[in-house]
C-alpha cells in the first residue's frame, strides 16, 4: 500500500505539490489526471526520488517504509517502477545489457539469485514477444533510434522484468498511436494484480478506456482536488478541466 | 664525440646528450647506421628538448618535467618469464591468440617470442639490434624517412635505439593472427629504454600488430617507443596499442605511417598507465583513395597527464582519415588532444573527419584540445569538433531508477562514453580484449 500525506514538494525554488494526499491499496489502479502544470509529473518524479526534487514537508510510506529517505536504486529494489514520459537514450550501452544489469541488481537487492544467461535471455524473449518487441531492437544501444512507441513498449518491457510492486506510469500514452497504445495497455494489464498497486498518471482519459482504473484523481495547483470512480474520467473528457484553472505557469 | 649544442637550459637536456656520448660506440648498427644515430642526436641538439612555447607541445612541458634522466636499459640477463608477462601485460591480453614477441629491459628477447612461427607463415622478421649491423635497404629506407621528420621523440630515439622488431610482410600475405608486440620495463633500477620497430607491408599484405605496454611496477623509467609503418598500394595493417605503464613512468611514443593507394592504415590507442604519456601518430598518404581510421581512449586519474597528437597529411587526392578519441579523467589528471589535418593543394575529394570527447570525474581534472586544419585544396570536406563535459545526471537518475546503484550507473555511463571508440575494433576478440580492461579500470565485472 502506498499512502502519501500532506506532500509538499518544490522545485527549482518553487512549491509545485501543496500538500497532496492520496492512498492507493494494493490491487488497485489509480489514475491522475490533471490539467498541465497541477504538479502531476512532479509527483512521479518525487516518489522515484529524483535529485533536484525537494520534499518541504509531508510523508510517503510505502509497505510502512519511509520511501523518502530511499535513494532511487533502494526504491526500485523496494518495488517502485516509474515508466518515463521520455525515456533516456544512452548510445553505447546496448538495451540487453541494460536490461539485465538492471534486473540482476535489483535481484541482488532484493536478495534473490542473480540471473544466468540462457534464465535471463528466456525471460526477456517470452516478455517482449508479449509487447511484440522484436528481439533485435534490444541489441541496439538503449533507446538510441527507437520510435515513441518502441520507447514505451521498452519502459513496459523493464517494468515487467523488474516486478515491480508500484508501478507509476508517467503519460505513457503521450505520442503513442492507437495501436501502440493497445499493445502498451495490454502490457500494462497483464501486470495488474492483488499485489501490485499502480498510479496512472495521464493528461487525456483515452488510456483509461484500455487501463480501467478502480479509482480516478483530479490533480489541480498541487493537490488532489476531486477523486471518483473511473466514470469521473469520462466527465472530464467532457467539461475539460476548466474548473481545476491550470497554473500561472506550467511547471509540468 | 663533437656535436654542436645549442644552449641547454636543463640537466636532463645535458643528460640525454651524455646518454649518447657515453653509449654511442656500444649501440647497435654498422658505420651507416652510426652516422644516422649521430645526425639525429645532431638534430636533437638543435631542438632541445620541447616544452609549452613550441606550438605542437604547448600543453606538454617534456622539458619541465623531465629532472633527470636514468641510465640506458639494454640489458638480456633479467629474468622474465611467462609468470611476468601475465602480471604486467595481463591475462586478457596474453590470450589473445597471437604471434607473441618481447622486449623487456631495452633488448628484444628471443627466448619469449615467436619468430619462427612468423617465418614459418612467410613474414621476414628479425631483431632490430642484429639487423642494423647489416640493415636490408626496406629497413635502412624507413629509418631515414623518420628522421626526415623534425621531431625530438624521433631524433633522440634514433640515435639511441637498442631494440626492437623490424618485420617486412611480402607481397599478398595475409597474415591470420594478430603480431602481438609486448614492450616490458624491468625488475631491476629504473633506466632510459630506446625501442624501435619498423613494419614494413608490401603490395596486397594486410595484418594486425598490437603493440602493449606493461610494468613489472618499477618507478622512474623512461621510455621512447618509435613504430614506423610503411604500407605499399592496396595493403591494410590494424595497429593497436595499449599502454599500461607504471604509474610514475613517463612515456613517449611515436607511430609514423606512410600510406599508399588502396591501402588502410588504422590505429587504436588506450592510455591507461605513465605520470606523462605522449602519443604521436603521424600519418601520410601517399597514393589515392587510400583511408585511415586513427582511435582510441584515454583514462586518467591521480596526476597522470596524458597527451594524443595527431597530424594526418593529405599529399594526394581522394583519400579518406577518421579520427575519434574519447577521454574519461578523473581527480586532477589532464587529458590533451591535438589534432592537425593537411591537405595539400592538389589533394582534392579529401574527406577528414576528426573528433575529442572528454568527460571529465572531478572538478579538478582539466582537457586540452585543439584541432587545426589547414586546407590548401578547395574541393574537400573536412570537420573537427571537441566536447567535453560531466556525467549526466538525467541518465544517472533514469539508471537508478532502475536499479542500478550510483557507482555501478556511473561506471556503466563511462563504459558506455569511452564503447562508441571502442567501435573502430572489427575484431570481435581484440575488441572484447580492450573492453576488459577498460572495465577493470573503471571497477566494473566485463560482461
Amino acid at each position: 500500500m502506498l499512502e502519501i500525506k500532506n506532500l509538499h514538494a518544490k522545485v527549482d525554488g518553487r512549491e509545485i505539490l501543496k500538500g497532496l494526499d492520496l492512498t492507493i491499496p494494493a490491487g488497485e489502479v489509480h489514475a491522475i489526471m490533471g490539467p498541465n502544470g497541477s504538479g502531476k509529473s512532479t509527483l512521479s518524479y518525487v516518489l522515484a526520488g529524483k535529485e533536484d526534487y525537494e520534499v518541504t514537508d509531508g510523508s510517503v510510506t510505502w509497505k510502512g517504509e519511509d520511501l523518502l529517505e530511499m535513494e532511487p536504486d533502494e526504491r526500485a529494489a523496494a518495488g517502485v517502477f516509474l515508466a518515463f514520459q521520455y525515456p533516456m537514450e544512452i548510445p553505447g550501452v546496448a538495451t540487453m545489457t541494460f536490461l539485465r544489469s538492471a534486473v540482476n541488481a535489483v535481484r541482488k537487492a532484493r536478495g534473490e539469485e542473480e540471473f544466468s544467461t540462457p534464465d535471463f535471455l528466456r525471460t526477456v524473449k517470452e516478455k517482449a514477444k508479449l509487447l511484440q518487441i522484436d528481439i533485435e531492437m534490444l541489441r541496439r544501444p538503449l533507446n538510441v533510434g527507437f520510435s515513441g512507441g518502441e520507447k514505451k513498449r521498452n519502459e513496459i518491457l523493464q517494468m515487467s522484468l523488474l516486478e515491480p510492486g508500484l508501478c507509476i506510469l508517467d503519460e505513457t500514452d503521450s505520442g503513442l498511436d492507437i495501436d501502440a497504445l493497445r499493445i502498451v495497455s495490454d502490457g500494462v494489464n497483464a501486470l495488474r494484480s492483488p499485489e501490485r498497486s499502480m498510479l496512472v498518471i495521464t493528461h487525456y482519459q483515452r488510456l483509461l478506456n484500455y487501463i480501467v482504473p478502480d479509482r480516478v484523481h483530479v490533480l489541480s495547483k498541487g493537490r488532489v482536488a476531486r477523486s471518483g470512480g473511473p466514470e469521473l474520467a469520462l466527465e472530464l473528457e467532457k467539461s475539460g478541466y476548466a474548473e481545476y484553472g491550470q497554473d500561472e505557469a506550467s511547471a509540468a | 664525440m663533437d656535436v654542436p649544442v645549442q644552449q641547454f637550459t636543463t640537466k636532463a637536456e645535458q643528460h640525454l646528450l651524455d646518454l649518447y656520448q657515453q653509449s654511442a660506440d656500444a649501440l647497435p648498427g654498422n658505420a651507416a647506421i652510426a652516422a644516422l644515430r649521430k645526425s639525429a642526436i645532431e638534430t636533437y641538439a638543435g631542438l632541445g628538448l620541447p616544452h609549452r612555447r613550441v606550438e605542437e607541445w604547448k600543453y606538454t612541458d617534456l622539458r619541465g618535467a623531465l629532472d633527470s634522466v636514468p641510465p640506458l636499459l639494454a640489458d638480456r640477463e633479467i629474468a622474465a618469464g611467462e609468470a611476468d608477462l601475465k602480471t604486467a601485460i595481463g591475462t586478457v591480453f596474453m590470450g589473445l591468440p597471437a604471434y607473441r614477441l618481447v622486449i623487456a629491459a631495452g633488448e628484444f628477447r628471443a627466448d619469449l617470442s615467436d619468430v619462427e612461427g612468423l617465418r614459418k607463415d612467410g613474414v621476414e622478421v628479425g631483431a632490430l639490434s642484429q639487423l642494423l649491423e647489416s640493415p636490408p635497404e626496406w629497413l635502412t629506407d624507413s629509418l631515414k624517412e623518420s628522421a626526415g621528420r623534425d621531431d625530438t621523440v624521433i631524433a633522440l630515439n634514433t640515435a639511441l635505439m637498442t631494440a626492437g622488431i623490424a618485420v617486412r610482410l611480402p607481397e599478398g600475405l595475409t597474415l591470420q593472427k594478430p603480431i602481438h608486440l609486448i614492450h616490458l620495463d624491468t625488475p631491476g633500477n629504473a633506466g632510459s629504454i630506446y625501442t624501435r620497430n619498423a613494419v614494413v607491408a608490401e603490395r596486397g599484405a594486410s595484418a594486425t600488430l598490437i603493440e602493449s605496454f606493461g610494468t613489472f611496477g618499477v618507478a622512474g623509467m623512461q621510455r621512447n617507443a618509435v613504430t614506423t609503418v610503411s604500407l605499399a598500394a592496396n595493403s591494410a595493417i590494424h595497429h593497436l596499442k595499449l599502454q599500461r605503464e607504471a604509474l610514475e613512468t613517463i612515456h613517449l611514443n611515436v607511430w609514423a605511417a606512410n600510406v599508399g593507394a588502396d591501402a588502410r592504415y588504422n590505429a587504436f590507442q588506450v592510455s591507461m598507465g605513465a605520470a606523462l604519456a605522449r602519443n604521436q601518430v603521424y600519418v601520410r598518404f601517399d597514393g589515392e583513395n587510400a583511408a585511415t581510421d586513427i582511435s582510441g581512449a584515454t583514462l586518467a586519474r591521480g596526476t597522470q597527464h596524458c597527451d594524443t597528437t595527431l597530424v594526418v597529411e593529405h599529399n594526394v587526392p581522394s583519400c579518406e582519415s577518421r579520427e575519434l578519441f574519447k577521454l574519461v579523467l578523473n581527480d586532477e589528471s589532464r587529458g590533451v588532444f591535438q589534432g592537425k589535418i593537411v591537405v595539400a593543394p592538389n589533394a582534392q575529394k579529401t574527406d577528414g573527419k576528426q573528433m575529442s570527447q572528454a568527460l571529465l570525474l572531478s572538478e579538478t581534472a582539466e582537457f586540452d584540445s585543439k584541432p587545426e586544419l589547414e586546407i590548401f585544396a578547395d574541393d574537400v570536406v573536412c570537420g573537427h569538433g571537441a566536447t567535453s563535459g560531466q556525467i549526466d545526471e538525467e541518465l544517472l537518475f533514469y539508471l537508478r531508477a532502475r536499479g542500478l546503484p550510483e557507482a555501478q550507473a556511473r561506471a556503466l555511463l563511462i563504459q558506455a562514453f569511452v564503447g562508441e571508440a571502442f567501435e573502430a575494433l572489427d575484431d570481435e576478440e581484440i575488441a572484447n580484449a580492450f573492453t576488459a580492461v577498460a572495465a577493470e579500470w573503471l571497477g566494473t565485472p566485463a560482461e
